[in-house]
């Protein structure tokens, strides 16, 4: 686990009033419905805690609101786009005709997703005068274009040449060209019914293109337009409609017309508009199912096996949903990033803003529970270094204390250490439930549970002003463990675990002892 | 830092607030009738200037909520910009960052004690219970919030969502994504559009049959003009398909083991990626006749009868890397196609011992088409969109349709499976019928032969519905509805025909870009005020300005409304 044991999550207040405002919603788990306080208790294991917990680096504070903001509580709103790859900055106005996707030559590998970089396969023997055939080369893992068999002729302008390139190095025509062909086409074809009808026979042969099953992309296209020019037909049939009042418009006119013109007498009842009809072919939008494409499929999954086909990661990562062997791979174009500001979501103060500049990580405004929460952190307590000699001492510090091996029974002390980041002075009570929930039940003690913590003064000022004995002692133990970084006890506080006192003390810190007694399993 | 706050304030005062000194909250957003605001003008939309608009044009972002992944992107686009899982890996802590260690990766994960397949990677169930709404907010949230900000990167302007949603959604549930949309993800206000409808849609279609085969259960929905008009469910869908896969995967592992070792279990992540990459559907019904008369014992003998015909067997070799010790297990590849048999066609048991609820997908299309009138089934049974993760198995939408063919061929259009003593005369009355059919079409074919080239197929409807007298007024009538009307091909009907559709996803983003209005539209404010109680309780409300023409589904165009209904959700 990236977090080493003993971590301390913080608890945001939404998770609270949410319970509180809707109690029915958490007591529809299988719990009986407990005491009213019992049921408010924050239970660290449930599933939904996972989403009100939070370590203290990743929270913000509302100054105005006194609370943190956990990222549930805050209102995020961009404040300029970005590539990560190539840290250029991209304008408002184009993200979205991009796809929200970088256009220059930043690609990653479809494989293991890691950036792809444009390289050469011009032979060094020969060298062609534009620098040679220029592919895509993933660094991780080896992958290359020319495994789906593509080649570029520059070295620029990837994103233009992947978009004229299909798999295998056939190329697809733009987006106009094929809107022109379907235009094409659909007029052949009427024309062909009409022959049809009037028995003539020389309808002109069309040139049967057959590329195969039309992509994903090919069948939206030719919907959209299918059912664009159905609304499209039916539009002038109700002149009267208000939502397209337009004085350019052609109804718009013809009703004006209709109005000044003496033609009132024949009034015509308005057309009950025909129902809009379906798509009658491929080039409107209509798939048949075939079972070729299924047999086809399964002959390939038969020959080519595991290897060749996609795990769902690399699906998901795809543009079309519908790949599914690794010839059908297309390099990804890395996705944007942002920089956002965050408002608190009660009081819609700002809470951090990051510098407007894309390559600069600072931040103009940064409000961060870290500087005025405090922060816990817990250690287990070595009580052996503090009786035996100095020399066992370091060699215990350098063994690490193992948190796997709690013993059943055995009382264990854990320090919990206390900082208070504000620059007053802090009073602190703590609480815990004597026996943890959950399967092991473990009793916890907290042997001072109530004490003071120093204000964060200047640490300079402390110094000079210190002339009372605590306040120096304090200090002195405080920059001892901070050389020797693990938790033992320094000579000042006796060593002895006494209730009611605390362990230490220092300038903005104190550390109290915890008794912990891990239970037994509840099966056993 | 205080100046610079305040220099920040303007932006947001800028940004939607009415009064600078006092600082609005959510709550005052929601609803206050006090707070000095421009009032909303009710276009009067006689007198407005032209172009008005243009100036409301509204953005939307389409979802879809399923019960395993939310889909999410732009109205115009083929795809969804991000298809997002809820794995338990998604449910993690912030700050865990447990799933990048490598050797965490290479372990396999139990399923917990108490927990169903797959449980952990469902947004919800529709059987409430056992579902922990607080909990479905709180995925629902974090995953909408990961698709706004990693893959929407949309500017602080507020835009409306269109959402797919099954219908027949609970309500509460319904309400909690409701609220979800509308509490963190600020949305002024939401269409919701029930998915079959929009498969249809996809699919180019005003009419199908809709079959979409989900995680949970299998739902067969009858749509007639873009209208819901029948349902059925099974739950042989893609949980119990992956179940059966982890099953038969366990099996193979586990032969090797030593009979002391502890048994091999694979992860439902295992089960998922075998069976998305290579499992696969026999398209070929087999020995369809006999599972229909001879319900249980024959087939299998028939079955491993007609696998034998491969000589070299074919296998795949299938790595578990997070198998105790690594292992590749080799697999025939026919085998690979027993869950999807055992799950959704269970050829092995009688249709007598299934239960309503657990019918066979052939049988689940079959009676839904039964159920239909006949004229909707005529149109719907040529109709037949199969929709649905599981339905990107290969093999599997031939299978259902060959499936379907085989038994209306032999069934018919019949409810009555057994005659009991009358069965003799109905067996006359059949043959009599057939023979009949017959005669007619050796008619029918005669004459086309004789009137028409052979190379030029007649373009009437279907061979069935010709007339066998031409008057020459109709076929004047005939020639003038096809020039002007739609082509024929547009009303085939009364064949078994599967139409394949982009889902319900693509129809909706088609929906969104034609600036079509679902009838259920529900106004952020109207919500926060009321929840779902505020509908009206009529199913259908007549949205007056708008023409009927795309149906009742779907319609256009329409102004500000009054009241709001939930519509087939009610």
């Amino acid at each position: 686990m990236a977090q080493p044991f003993p971590y301390t999550y913080y608890s945001c207040d939404c998770y609270d009033s949410k319970v509180a405002a809707a109690p029915t919603k958490h007591a529809s788990q299988g719990i009986p419905p407990a005491e009213d306080e019992d049921e408010r208790d924050f239970d660290p294991r449930s599933p939904g805690a996972n989403y009100s917990l939070y370590p203290l680096e990743h929270l913000l504070y509302c100054e105005d609101c006194q609370q943190i903001r956990c990222p549930r509580c805050v209102v995020e709103e961009t404040l300029n786009w970005y590539c990560p790859s190539c840290l250029f900055e991209v304008p408002s106005s184009v993200v979205k005709t991009d796809g929200n996707r970088c256009t220059r030559n930043c690609y990653n590998c479809p494989v293991c997703s890691s950036p792809a970089v444009v390289t050469t396969l011009e032979d060094p023997f020969d060298p062609s005068s534009s620098g040679g055939p220029w592919l895509l080369l993933c660094t991780y893992c080896k992958w290359t274009s020319l495994e789906i068999g593509i080649e570029f002729e520059k070295h620029t302008g990837i994103t233009a040449q992947l978009a004229r390139l299909g798999n295998g190095g056939r190329t697809i025509p733009s987006h106009k060209e094929r809107e022109k062909e379907r235009e094409r086409r659909l007029e052949l074809d009427k024309h062909k019914s009409r022959d049809i009808l009037s028995g003539s026979e020389d309808s002109p042969t069309t040139d049967k293109r057959d590329d195969g099953p039309p992509s994903h992309d090919d069948i939206y296209a030719n919907l959209s337009a299918f059912y664009k020019s159905q609304l499209a037909a039916q539009q002038p049939s109700n002149p009267f409609s208000p939502h397209d009042i337009n004085f350019s418009s052609p109804s718009s006119f013809s009703r004006i017309m209709n109005l000044y013109s003496s033609s009132t007498s024949k009034k015509q009842k308005r057309e009950k508009p025909t129902p809009m009809r379906e798509a009658a072919s491929p080039l409107e939008g209509l798939t048949l199912h075939s079972p070729s494409t299924d047999t086809a499929i399964i002959d390939r999954l038969k020959t080519s096996g595991w290897s060749r086909t996609l795990s769902p990661a690399q699906k998901l990562a795809q543009m079309t949903p519908t790949v599914r062997f690794t010839s059908d791979l297309r390099p990804l174009a890395s996705i944007l990033c942002t920089k956002r500001g965050k408002r608190c979501r009660s009081c819609r103060h700002i809470l951090s803003k990051p510098e407007s500049k894309i390559t600069s990580t600072r931040y103009k405004i940064k409000l961060l529970a870290r500087n005025h929460i405090p922060r816990l952190s817990l250690r287990a307590l070595h009580t052996s270094t503090s009786a035996s000699a100095s020399a066992t001492a370091a060699a215990a510090a350098i063994l690490p204390f193992n948190y796997d091996s709690l013993r059943p029974g055995l009382p264990i002390h854990f320090l919990l250490h206390i900082s208070n980041p504000l620059f007053d002075p802090v009073r602190v009570t703590l609480a815990t439930p004597s026996l943890t929930p959950g399967r092991v039940h473990t009793r916890v003690t907290i042997l001072c549970p109530q004490f003071d913590v120093g204000a964060n003064t200047d640490v300079w000022d402390d110094a000079l002003s210190g002339s009372t004995d605590t306040a120096a002692g304090g200090l002195k133990r405080f920059s001892a463990s901070g050389e020797g970084g693990a938790g033992r006890g320094t000579e000042g506080s006796g060593g002895a675990v006494e209730a009611g006192k605390i362990w230490e003390r220092g300038r903005n810190w104190t550390s109290v002892v915890l008794e912990v007694v891990p239970g037994k399993d509840g099966k056993a | 830092m205080s100046s610079s706050a305040g220099g920040e304030r303007k932006v947001s005062a800028s940004l939607g607030r009415s009064v600078r000194g006092q600082t609005p909250r959510i709550q005052d957003l929601a609803s206050t009738p006090e707070s000095p605001r421009t009032p909303l003008r009710s276009t009067s939309q006689w007198f407005s200037s032209p172009g008005g608009s243009f100036r409301t044009e509204e953005e939307y972002v389409v979802l879809e909520v399923g019960s395993r992944f939310v889909r999410g992107g732009f109205p115009g686009q083929s795809a969804p910009l991000c298809i997002l899982p809820f794995g338990p890996d998604e449910q993690r802590r912030l700050g865990d960052y447990r799933q990048w260690d490598p050797e965490y990766k290479m372990k396999r994960r139990k399923r917990k004690r108490g927990q169903e397949w797959g449980q952990e990677h469902e947004l919800y169930r529709t059987d409430l219970s056992k579902l922990d709404l607080g909990l479905l907010e709180d995925k629902l949230e974090r995953v909408m919030r990961e698709a706004y900000n990693k893959y929407f990167l949309l500017d602080p302007k507020p835009r409306r969502i269109l959402l797919a949603l099954p219908p027949r959604m609970p309500h509460p549930l319904m309400s909690t994504i409701l609220g979800v949309l509308f509490g963190s993800m600020q949305a002024p206000s939401i269409t919701l559009l029930s998915s079959p409808i929009l498969s249809t849609v996809a699919a180019g279609l005003r009419s199908a049959l809709v079959v979409d085969i989900g995680w949970a259960e299998t739902t067969v929905t009858g749509v007639y003009e873009y209208r819901e008009v029948h349902e059925a469910r099974s739950i042989r869908a893609g949980k119990m398909l992956s179940e059966e896969m982890a099953k038969l995967l366990n099996e193979e592992l586990n032969e090797d083991v030593e009979p002391g070792d502890p048994k091999i279990e694979v992860s439902f992540e295992e089960a998922e990626e075998v069976l998305t990459r290579v499992g696969w559907c026999k398209s070929r019904p087999k020995s369809n006749r006999n599972t229909l008369y001879f319900p249980a014992r024959t087939s299998p003998i028939l079955e491993e009868f007609e696998d034998a015909v491969e000589v070299p067997e074919p296998t795949v070799a299938i790595p578990f890397p997070k198998n105790t010790p690594p292992t590749e297990l080799i697999i025939a590849f026919a085998s690979l196609a027993k869950p999807a048999e055992a799950a959704l066609f269970a050829p092995q048991t009688a249709l007598n011992e299934f239960d309503d609820h657990e019918l066979p997908l052939h049988h689940l299309i079959y009676r839904a088409l039964l159920s239909l009138p006949m004229d909707v089934r005529r149109i719907c049974m040529s109709r037949i969109v199969i929709t649905g993760g599981v339905s990107n198995l290969p093999g599997l939408k031939t299978r259902i349709i060959a499936e379907l063919e085989a038994m209306v061929q032999q069934r018919g259009w019949d409810p009555v499976r057994s005659y009991g003593s009358a069965g003799a005369r109905r067996e006359a009355i059949l043959r009599q019928q057939r023979e009949n059919a017959e005669l007619r079409r050796e008619e029918g074919e005669d004459k086309v032969s004789e009137s028409l080239d052979p190379d030029n197929p007649p373009a009437p409807p279907s061979a069935g519905f010709q007339s066998p007298e031409e008057d020459p007024i109709d076929l004047k009538l005939a020639h003038i509805a096809l020039r002007n009307g739609p082509p024929p091909n547009a009303y085939v009907g009364g064949v078994i025909r599967g139409v394949e559709t982009l889902g319900a996803w693509a129809g909706a983003s088609l929906v969104a870009q034609l600036r079509i209005k679902g009838i259920v539209e529900i106004e952020r404010e109207k919500f926060l005020q009321h929840g779902l109680l505020g509908a009206s309780k009529d199913k259908e409300i007549s949205v007056v300005p708008q023409r009927q023409s795309m149906g009742p589904g779907v319609g256009r165009g329409a102004g500000e409304r009054a009241s709001w209904t939930l519509g087939v959700w009610a």
